[in-house]
């Protein structure tokens, strides 16, 4: 009911709007002025916090991975620092155990004093290029606990009424692998709290310090309140769903559960993660904050309109059992908690896709990052380089629509990828393709969006390592409501002067390479929604005509036959004939083949009767891609949920 | 004698034509209907006005031609021929969103699908050495389907062609052999920058659009001419000047903001005019607020625009800032009890509740006329106004749910409404380095002049200018341009390396291509003005800002100087010790067109009489407020508010405490203080 508001409602909707404007204007200065080219791609968040350090406002293009973690972070400086901050503060934390995401996320945190009392803190987050640790970009995959991830920065003061304190910023720098850039992101971040900290003075001024905390309480219970009716409106009940991680490096073979239980009880949602696997022996784990940034992310994307705040938090509670992978506890290593965390938001997503239909979507494709290091021989001094790579890939196909062509994983759509030309100056990498991969696409009524392939020689260097981090090879991009997989990651490498390519798979680290070796990358496309027999046949040629999809998988996956009358006019016809003869006999034929023998699948695959697509689309198998040898547990893992996400919705007839 | 100038801008509903007697310096509105050729609605306008145009010396157009035809994707079928395994740079894009979260809503397609994207075997690298030529048996085949398919123009984006465009040159040979009519943009020409997305984004814009805009400007061009115009057509472009058609087919894509440009160099040049250097304006539509800065006279350039989000047009172009707050913006309630302003709005049709066309939601306008702000009728009686529907509609749609009275919830719904725009203009300015107090704010668009006064209080700008004709202003501003040709030049060096002959030497290239342009289109040597900026940036940081550059060019250390200051300016901070990088050599062109004056008036002395007085609300009082008529006005009349004035095309709201006076180019000039 309008008019339930602790302040007016022009004063109270003018400081909204006045706070996230502040929190924008953070962004803004940040990426104008940062040093690190992961910020500059836009992997940087801001906040505005009550004296409480709760969530008033983050800003609207502020990268999702960041959202629920700031009022944790703010809240550990607060209780480090009680009694004891002053005018001038800043301080600075990236501990994942204190609720932050990684070390390379760096907050830095000011508190803002109106009459001499604390009335809100500006926050803002970004991620370091470097923040030291074994490997260049602190992102060691072999680690299995913080010590060689990089520094750990629990709440330390930066700055001080006479400004940054020297002693700390160097201290910090010099356990990086580029000190000069990361007091440049110091006094970009620093500076950005200030521009905030100027709006709310401004604020304070204008309608007095009651009024502005008022509204700085108000616009959480407006956001609590929206997010509850909207809730209360959809029915109780629960659903429940798994995802996983492909492997743990220290494990056997078989992929690694997230259980997932969603409850939903009148305007509250529950999330149960018992049953989810322990931590595991690599960087794949997860501290409670990401977990729960994760379970935010995933529900904020079916209630796009809603401003961002604590009031958002409020209205769901967590269980996540300590010590599982969802819930890692110091000193375990937790810098590739985007693994969990994507697994988290498309698990919710499928959730949400049965409470709200009309904003269903499949499965996205998984984040992947890529790290090369070493000397640029190009020039005579053969200086350093440091080359950081990731690709936006395909993303779930949707109720009426195909899915999202080459987009941002989902931890952050406003992620930028990069340009080749910045990359090929700055590096002794030449790429030779990074172009739309078809058949990528998972198959469904409507079909995933398209993921890409990239493929880059080595120039001259030296004493070059590379390592990767990606997953989704075996717990491959999933459909759903009949839809199918898209297909597996993994990077293969083909060195000079080899006769055939080596596969490296996704998660490796410093491996050697040199001058003259290609390393190529695909990213998935993502899964379908729908069964793929039930697509348009005119919405398969149209696919064809752009190569998106081929026309021996538009057969395969879809039983549409066309003629090709001209290639180079895009000419093609649809033979209703034999696509009808076609689609009756896959209806007829498929859910044998998806759970046909694993072995006999194996052994085709290695006989090259049948490709990769085939194996995961019509038999749903998972096998070591390189060697073509089954993996048994991680094919039960797999045909599991795929014959509750597709078979289960395909039609008879 | 040829002593008229004209001017003409085409907006989704009308076409505004804008008369001036270089003689006298007076200045004539025509409003006519947009037509579905715009040209009809022109030429229709120019017979309407009387003009002859064999009189007219100067005539210039913003055209949003280019604008619609990209929103609408009306355009010619248009091919990309590209090097081999970089087939889907421009749909690949940055691969980010602009909404971060309705998975629902995605990033428009490219303007060229991927079937007619073909590529080509050759490559740059990033030293600019061919390392593989081009294929050219490839590319004749390539030339052969574009031909058989029968595409309208073509883009051609080679990768680190900006550095070496001779692959593309040969491409571009090879594809007018076969095509010889066939625009073909190279990247390599339309912007020669780093960054492949960016560069072939401006191309592919460059090249879908081409066709439209020179078969336009060709047709409008020879209509004129039929009808006694010898003058070459000036055409508006983002970077706010004008160019001549013989530019128009290398450069279409600077077309593509025609309109928006426009309003903002209006409001510079009538602020310079009242003797305000730094000005805001705030061009306030029925759907829309437009919102530029003016610096020390120089309106804010920049590179980072589009159309359509994720396709940007690297030309520079005027800094405007569009939100959805207009008169016909909705206010609303939402289910969780907030009261809202837009960007919802009520458009042309039904418009407000007030114009009873069935619109039961209320607007801006409809509490502007609840307040008695906006009388019983719009444009000189062409829109009548009822406001028993305004107070309905404010009653039913605020007053009701809040427990409001009907005046109070008027105020809220306008109150909201500048905040809005209030916050718009702060990131324009505050968020820049900028201090609204010593700015001036040029309140325009129909409804400009009715909030102008609130927002320049919320913003503490001193002084509000409402100009003689507040919903033309952008027809106006086509009048008030110059030629204008925008060069830049990527330059990656350390200002510690930089050479300050190389330097001289590139931008002396650039000089030597804008002042063969300039003089092609007939531009004497005398009336060129060239000015040069450099993007610098600290090593290591990865956004540039622009520092302004002598000519010749100087020591580098004074350059660095002046960089360590704007960087201080602009963020607050700077960081002395930090080495500097050069990373772009810009180069404004600008072939000065004489500006006729504008009729400058005397003060009469006289005291005009209200037409009618009427009650308005301010602050919760319903006060008798006299309403003028605008024509009424003298030179060097002074009032207080409150007071309204009404005119033709909009109405000006000056309320209590502020006070206002006429100046000598019929200005409203109104000093807010509470």
């Amino acid at each position: 009911m309008a008019g339930n508001l602790a302040l007016d409602p022009v004063t109270f909707e003018v400081l909204k709007n006045s706070f996230i404007t502040s929190v924008d204007q953070m962004g803004e200065q940040v990426l104008r002025t940062c040093y690190s080219f992961v910020i500059y791609n836009r992997d940087f968040s801001s906040a505005l916090h009550d004296a409480k350090g709760e969530c008033a406002a983050q800003g609207n293009q502020d990268i999702a991975v960041h959202v629920g973690t700031l009022h944790f972070t703010c809240q550990d400086v607060m209780r480090h620092f009680e009694g004891d901050m002053h005018e001038g503060d800043v301080f600075a934390i990236n501990d994942p155990y204190a609720g932050g995401t990684h070390f390379s996320d760096v907050r830095l945190i000011r508190p803002i004093f109106a009459d001499g009392k604390i009335i809100a803190f500006s926050q803002s987050n970004g991620h370091w290029s470097d923040v030291g640790g074994s490997v260049p970009g602190s992102f060691d995959v072999a680690a299995r606990e913080m010590f060689r991830e990089g520094l750990r920065i629990t709440p330390v003061r930066l700055f001080d009424k006479a400004g940054l304190r020297r002693d700390v910023a160097h201290l910090i720098a010099s356990n990086t692998r580029d000190p000069a850039s990361i007091i440049g992101d110091i006094q970009a971040q620093a500076q950005a709290t200030q521009v905030c900290e100027r709006e709310i003075l401004r604020l304070v001024n204008k309608y007095g310090r009651d009024t502005v905390e008022t509204g700085l309480a108000a616009v959480q219970d407006y956001v609590e309140r929206s997010a509850r009716q909207r809730i209360a409106a959809l029915p109780d009940g629960e659903w429940e769903t798994v995802d996983f991680i492909d492997r743990d490096p220290a494990g056997g073979e078989g992929m690694i559960p997230i259980r997932i239980k969603m409850t939903i009880k009148g305007d509250r949602a529950i999330y149960d993660f018992t049953g989810s696997h322990p931590t595991i022996g690599s960087i794949y784990n997860s501290a409670f904050g990401a977990t729960f940034s994760a379970v935010a992310a995933g529900m904020k994307t079916f209630f796009p309109d809603l401003p961002l705040n604590s009031g958002f938090y409020r209205c769901f509670d967590i269980i996540a059992p300590e010590g599982s992978i969802v819930d890692a506890k110091w000193p375990i290593a937790v810098t590739g908690f985007l693994m969990p965390f994507e697994k988290i938001m498309n698990s919710i997503y499928e959730m949400w896709s049965k409470l709200m239909p009309e904003r269903a979507l499949a499965c996205a494709f998984n984040l992947e990052y890529l790290l090369t290091g070493g000397l640029d021989a190009r020039s005579s001094d053969k200086p350093i380089f440091m080359f950081y790579d990731w690709l936006p890939g395909g993303w779930g196909g949707r109720n009426g629509k195909d899915g999202s062509n080459v987009t941002t994983a989902c931890f952050g759509t406003g992620l930028m990828s990069q340009p080749v030309e910045g990359q090929e100056r700055a590096n002794p990498i030449l790429t030779t393709k990074c172009e739309i991969l078809t058949d990528s696409p998972g198959p469904g009524k409507w079909r995933g969006g398209a993921g890409v392939v990239k493929t880059s020689r080595m120039l001259q260097a030296e004493k070059t390592v590379i390592s990767y981090i990606c997953d989704r090879e075996r717990a491959v991009v999933w459909g759903i409501e009949g839809g199918l997989p898209s297909m597996p990651h993994g990077l293969t490498l083909h060195r000079a002067g080899a006769a055939a390519e080596e596969r490296l798979g996704s998660i490796f680290s410093d491996v050697p390479i040199g001058e003259g070796d290609v390393f190529s990358r695909p990213t998935a496309g993502g899964g379908g929604f729908g069964d793929p027999l039930l697509r348009d046949p005119r919405l398969v040629i149209e696919d064809i005509k752009d190569d998106y999809v081929s026309v021996e998988r538009a057969a395969k996956d879809y039983g549409v036959v066309v003629q090709t009358i001209d290639a180079e006019l895009c000419e093609y016809e649809i033979d209703r004939a034999a696509t009808d003869a076609l689609r009756a006999k896959i209806r007829a034929e498929r859910v044998a083949k998806a759970r046909l023998d694993p072995e006999v699948v194996a052994q085709r695959f290695r006989s090259g009767a049948i490709d990769t697509l085939d194996v995961i689309r019509q038999h749903a198998v998972i096998l070591d891609w390189g060697t073509g040898a089954l993996l048994p547990e991680s094919t039960r893992q797999f045909r599991e949920v795929f014959e509750r996400r597709s078979v289960a919705n395909w039609a008879a007839d | 004698m040829q002593n008229l100038r004209v001017a003409v801008d085409v907006g989704g509903t009308f076409t505004d034509i804008c008369i001036m007697d270089e003689a006298t310096g007076l200045i004539r509105i025509e409003k006519t209907s947009t037509t579905r050729d715009p040209i009809e609605g022109i030429m229709g306008g120019v017979s309407k006005a009387g003009i002859d145009l064999s009189r007219v010396a100067l005539f210039s157009h913003g055209t949003t031609v280019a604008t619609n035809a990209l929103i609408t994707r009306r355009l010619p079928r248009t091919a990309v021929v590209t090097t081999e395994g970089f087939r889907d740079v421009i749909e690949i894009r940055r691969a980010n969103k602009e909404d971060l979260w309705d998975t629902y809503k995605d990033v428009v397609k490219p303007y060229v699908p991927r079937r007619d994207r073909l590529t080509v075997s050759e490559r740059v690298d990033a030293a600019g050495k061919v390392i593989q030529p081009l294929d050219t048996d490839a590319a004749r085949k390539v030339a052969r389907i574009l031909k058989r398919r029968g595409v309208a123009a073509i883009a051609v984006c080679f990768m680190n062609a900006y550095l070496n465009g001779e692959n593309e040159r040969a491409m571009r040979d090879i594809l007018l052999a076969e095509m010889p009519d066939i625009p073909v943009s190279i990247s390599s020409q339309v912007l020669p920058e780093i960054f492949e997305h960016e560069r072939f984004s401006t191309t592919v814009v460059n090249a879908v659009v081409s066709p439209v805009v020179v078969s336009y400007t060709s047709r409008l061009g020879e209509r004129l001419a039929d009808e006694g115009y010898t003058r070459d057509l000036l055409l508006l472009h983002t970077g706010g000047g004008v160019m001549t058609p013989a530019s128009v087919k290398d450069f279409a894509a600077r077309l593509a903001g025609s309109g928006i440009a426009a309003g903002a160099i209006a409001s510079r040049y009538i602020a310079g005019l009242c003797g305000f250097p730094n000005s805001i304006g705030l061009d306030m539509g029925g759907t829309s607020t437009d919102v530029s800065l003016a610096y020390e006279g120089q309106s804010r350039i920049t590179k980072d625009w589009y159309i359509e989000y994720g396709y940007p047009i690297r030309f520079a172009s005027i800094e405007v800032l569009t939100i959805g707050a207009g008169g016909g913006s909705l206010a609303w309630t939402d289910p969780a009890g907030s009261l809202r302003n837009g960007p919802q709005s009520a458009g042309a049709y039904p418009g407000p509740a007030c114009y009873g066309n069935g619109n039961a939601q209320p607007t801006n306008t409809d509490a502007n006329v609840t307040m008695g702000r906006l009388g019983t009728s719009l444009a000189g009686g062409k829109v009548m106004l009822d406001p028993e529907l305004a107070r309905k509609a404010v009653e039913d749609g605020v007053a009701k749910p809040f427990g409001f009275g009907l005046h109070e919830a008027a105020d809220a719904i306008l109150k909201v409404a500048n905040a809005n725009m209030s916050d718009a203009v702060r990131l324009i300015s505050i968020s820049r380095g900028y201090d609204p107090r010593d700015f001036a704010l040029v309140a325009f668009g129909g409804a400009g002049a009715l909030h102008g006064v609130d927002v320049a209080r919320e913003l503490a700008i001193p002084v509000v200018i409402v100009p003689p004709n507040p919903g033309v202003t952008s027809a106006l501003g086509c009048l008030l341009v110059d030629m204008q040709h925008d060069f830049s030049q990527s330059c990656m060096v350390g200002a510690d390396e930089a050479d300050s002959a190389d330097i001289e030497a590139q931008f002396a290239a650039l000089e030597k291509e804008a002042l063969a342009r300039l003089t092609h289109e007939g531009v004497a040597q005398q009336d060129i003005v060239l000015q040069r900026s450099i993007d610098m940036m600290y090593r290591g940081q990865w956004r540039s800002l622009a520092v302004s550059a002598p000519r010749p060019i100087g020591a580098i250390a004074d350059l660095v100087k002046s960089f360590h200051a704007e960087h201080q300016r602009e963020y607050n901070f700077r960081r002395d010790d930090s080495p500097v990088s050069f990373f772009r050599l810009n180069l404004k062109a600008v072939g000065i067109v004489p500006k006729a004056e504008f009729a400058v008036h005397k003060p009469t002395g006289a005291t005009p009489e209200p037409v009618d007085r009427r009650r308005v609300w301010f602050d919760g009082n319903g006060l008798d407020t006299p309403v003028f008529q605008r024509d009424d006005l003298p030179c060097g009349f002074s009032f207080q508010g409150p007071a309204i004035i009404e005119q033709v095309d909009a109405t000006t709201v000056v309320p209590p405490g502020a006070s206002a006076e006429v100046d000598k180019y019929l200005n409203i000039i109104i000093r807010v203080k509470e």
